[in-house]
């Protein structure tokens, strides 16, 4: 006992004071948005080299491989590509498909919503005796001589000198021929904004050293990017090596910098 | 065969729909027409005279009305003048917006020298505001002396024999359009701005004939039968020309039985079955040819002649109409998976729809009729020699 | 005044003119700024490209956050999968605040559906060197289990031999390699 009653009803009023105000201040973060401060974690980079120096514009070569040996059509890439884009439904930026071979070589193949609801059950209206089976994922090829962007009227598709070709959506007048003209189907046509849309291979990811969605959640590592100026890039390794890396449809003439590897003779 | 069809996920949604098909065919009767009057005003086919500044009139109408498929069928058509602002050295489609400006300006102009003395006349004998529009379809001059007449003569020549590249490649292009995308089978071939430019002036023969026998018949006037032998000549001169480049198109494809041609005999066959093999080929394009033979090669009674001229025309005024929706919609079906064909159901009510497309066609009919209550279509109603 | 017997053509032309210059002032007015930078298109459009939202994270950035499930997961089979296929995107979470992705796993056998979306091998597509694979309702039997079990009944969602393991190693068998 020491203090005076006075001067303890004063401190107990100040305490409780601070635990009121404590309770209040706490329910109250518990119950109101806050905003989005400074704790916000960074994003660890992805591709070396990209942060903390200016954008290069001209020296950039970046190249996409898809390990077809190693799809398993978990379609996770379809669902975060989805999300991230909020792409419409019945379009599809990447989707992963499914080809299926008879003992007749005759093929199958089918892609039920584009497989973003991953491949849960064998295909019920095939009833020959299946000799083998694998997953194909398309995205855009990013070609290096693309027809889409050499017939847009308005030049709202464009190849951009560090090579990504990307849609302008403020110029699109969505005349949808860069639709018709890409061979892969890689473009559609968004019924929100009525313009053309694709893949753009996350430039704005990439542009920040991260890797596009697909690829960062991909389980198996059946997608590949890298820098190919990076030569310590899983991506430059493959392309330098005794890898046997093909494209999609050759003989159309695109260069594509999309790059398959385990591609089979079947898929188109 | 369910089971092995194959669409790409993207490639399931038709997206140049009837507006697409509409377009080719409004310029493709402006080309026809044009066609008639540059025969009558460059080359002095002095027996198309009848239907000489109809045809004019005709091809201006139908002009005036060209781009509102296009805009119907744009995802952006408030963002239509980027074509004309920045358009693209590469593409095909960013020459639409200069060549239909220099062809409307070409045929306009044409119109204009062509009936100036009538429009002199004319603003003569008008007051109020017939007055006012005729001053200025006259440029404000009553000069009607033989040099003036003479250098008409002499302009309107020149205009219209420059017109005959213009029209070609007004829709030229577009058949340049189709040809130049190597992703679809069926489109991708130098024939395709041929076949093109050749249906087209088939058309456009065709709707002038059917145009001009129907429009005598309605107003109870003889119809100048020498003229329509003409076109009928012409007109099967072309269609011979149009049909034969069509069937070489097929035909070379399915002899040449490359990878990506199997799949465009597969549309052929399958889903493009009846309105390419039974229409189009059987009903619209044999059979008309069989009665413009008989028609060119014989010689009919007037009437009989009339009627079965009138008959061929909107036979092949169909025939047309199918060849645009099998290039046009029929391609789009082919899948680019090569493993299989998507569908297409036109609706009524959408902007690209049954309705629309009906509502369109009779615009031009529409710009006809009220360019007649200025520009008297025929020269027997002011016996003027021009 | 009487116009002279070319007055018509002059104005015509002079018309034309007019629209010529009209229309090639217009072009160059309504051009974009940025548009001929690189090349025939608007240079502005790559930095608007650039700069979209980024939605996705990456697993580090989750696992910063949650160092709990970070020892789990990354000791785990699963560690390649992805934190946000199954709890949806980073920048819905921030935006959310305290709603997390919530997957349709709770009832009744809704878990085994999302398993099996890799792990089935009635696809025949799956290569054993690359993901294990079961066929449902075998892998059950096979392990003596009811055929009503769920997925998560005897494996962590986060680390899927975690418990496995341990019950091997308490039981004394040895892990098959």
């Amino acid at each position: 006992m020491g203090k005076p009653d006075a001067e303890l009803d004063k401190e107990r009023r100040a305490f409780i004071k601070k635990v009121l105000n404590g309770t209040i201040a706490g329910s109250l973060l518990l119950v109101l948005p806050m905003p989005i401060t400074a704790a916000t974690p960074e994003f660890p980079e992805q591709i070396s080299g990209i942060r903390g120096k200016k954008w290069d514009m001209f020296n950039q070569r970046f190249a996409f491989i898809v390990d077809i040996t190693r799809c398993i059509g978990c379609g996770s890439c379809c669902v975060a590509d989805r999300r991230e884009y909020h792409v419409p439904d019945g379009y599809y930026r990447t989707w992963v498909e499914r080809y299926l071979k008879d003992f007749n070589d005759e093929v199958y193949v089918d892609s039920p919503n584009g497989g973003l609801d991953g491949y849960q059950s064998p295909r019920t209206d095939i009833d020959v005796e299946i000799r083998d089976t694998f997953f194909v994922p398309k995205l855009c090829n990013m070609c290096k001589e693309p027809p889409c962007v050499q017939v847009c009227p308005v030049g709202a598709t464009f190849k951009t000198p560090d090579g990504f070709i990307l849609v302008d959506r403020e110029r699109c007048v969505g005349c949808a021929y860069c639709i018709q003209a890409c061979p892969y189907s890689a473009r559609y046509l968004d019924p929100v904004t009525r313009t053309a849309e694709k893949c753009t291979w996350c430039y704005h990811r990439v542009r920040k050293g991260l890797l596009p969605v697909c690829v960062n959640v991909c389980p198996t590592g059946a997608r590949k990017f890298g820098d190919l100026n990076d030569k310590s890039s899983e991506v430059y390794k493959l392309l330098h090596e005794h890898e046997v890396l093909t494209v999609l449809k050759k003989d159309m003439g695109t260069y594509p910098a999309l790059y398959y590897k385990g591609l089979r003779r079947e898929v188109v | 065969m369910d089971t092995l069809n194959f669409v790409f996920p993207n490639d399931l949604h038709v997206h140049w729909s009837m507006m697409i098909v509409l377009y080719p065919y409004l310029t493709g009767l402006v080309d026809g027409s044009f066609i008639v009057a540059a025969l009558y005003y460059v080359f002095g086919v002095k027996s198309l005279k009848p239907i000489s500044r109809f045809s004019l009139v005709f091809a201006l109408a139908f002009l005036s009305c060209a781009m509102f498929p296009l805009l119907l069928h744009l995802g952006r058509p408030e963002r239509n003048h980027n074509m004309m602002i920045t358009p693209s050295p590469t593409s095909a489609m960013s020459g639409a917006g200069y060549i239909f400006t220099v062809a409307i300006v070409l045929i306009a102009l044409i119109v204009l020298l062509v009936y100036r003395p009538t429009l002199v006349k004319l603003r003569n004998q008008s007051k109020g505001i017939m007055n006012v529009l005729y001053r200025v379809l006259t440029m404000d001059s009553t000069n009607l002396s033989p040099e003036s007449l003479e250098l008409d003569r002499k302009i309107i020549k020149f205009l219209v024999a420059i017109g005959i590249p213009v029209a070609s490649v007004l829709h030229g292009y577009v058949g340049f359009l189709f040809g130049g995308v190597k992703a679809n089978p069926s489109w991708s071939t130098p024939l395709m701005p041929v076949i093109f430019l050749f249906s087209a002036c088939v058309s456009g023969i065709s709707a002038l004939i059917l145009a001009y026998i129907v429009i005598k018949k309605l107003t109870n006037q003889p119809v100048d039968v020498a003229c329509v032998r003409t076109c009928i000549n012409v007109l099967a001169g072309f269609f011979i020309l149009a049909f034969s480049f069509e069937m070489l198109e097929v035909f070379s494809h399915s002899y040449l039985k490359t990878w990506y041609h199997h799949s465009v005999e597969g549309l052929l066959n399958g889903p493009l079955f009846y309105s390419f093999w039974v229409w189009q080929v059987a009903i619209c394009s044999l059979l008309p040819l069989f009665l413009l033979g008989w028609l060119c090669l014989f010689t009919l009674k007037e009437s009989v002649f009339q009627f079965f001229a009138a008959a061929v025309s909107f036979i092949l005024l169909l025939q047309v109409l199918f060849m645009r929706w099998n290039v046009v919609i029929g391609g789009q079906l082919m899948s680019k998976s090569t493993r299989g064909y998507t569908e297409f159901h036109p609706e009524w009510f959408d902007k690209e729809g049954i309705l629309a497309v009906i509502v369109l066609m009779s615009l031009p009919f529409l710009v006809l009729f009220i360019l007649s209550r200025i520009l008297p279509l025929w020269l027997e109603e002011e016996s003027i020699s021009s | 005044m009487k116009s002279s017997y070319n007055s018509h053509i002059k104005r015509i032309v002079l018309g034309l003119v007019v629209f010529a210059v009209l229309g090639f002032v217009g072009k160059i007015v309504l051009t974009p700024k940025s548009f001929g930078k690189y090349g025939p298109y608007r240079a502005d459009a790559i930095d608007e490209e650039a700069n979209q939202e980024i939605r996705h994270g990456t697993n580090a950035s989750c696992l910063s956050c949650h160092p709990y499930e970070a020892k789990i997961h990354l000791t785990g089979l699963h560690k390649t999968i992805s934190c946000e296929f199954c709890h949806g995107p980073y920048a819905d979470h921030i935006k959310a605040r305290k709603v997390y992705g919530k997957l349709p796993v709770k009832k009744k056998q809704e878990i085994k559906v999302l398993c099996l979306r890799c792990h089935n091998r009635a696809i025949q597509a799956r290569p054993e060197e690359v993901i294990k694979t079961v066929v449902m309702p075998e892998h059950l039997e096979k392990q003596k289990v009811k055929t009503s079990h769920t997925c998560d009944q005897c494996h962590h969602v986060h680390a899927p031999l975690k418990y496995i393991n341990r019950a091997k190693k308490i039981v004394g068998i040895k892990e098959a390699s």
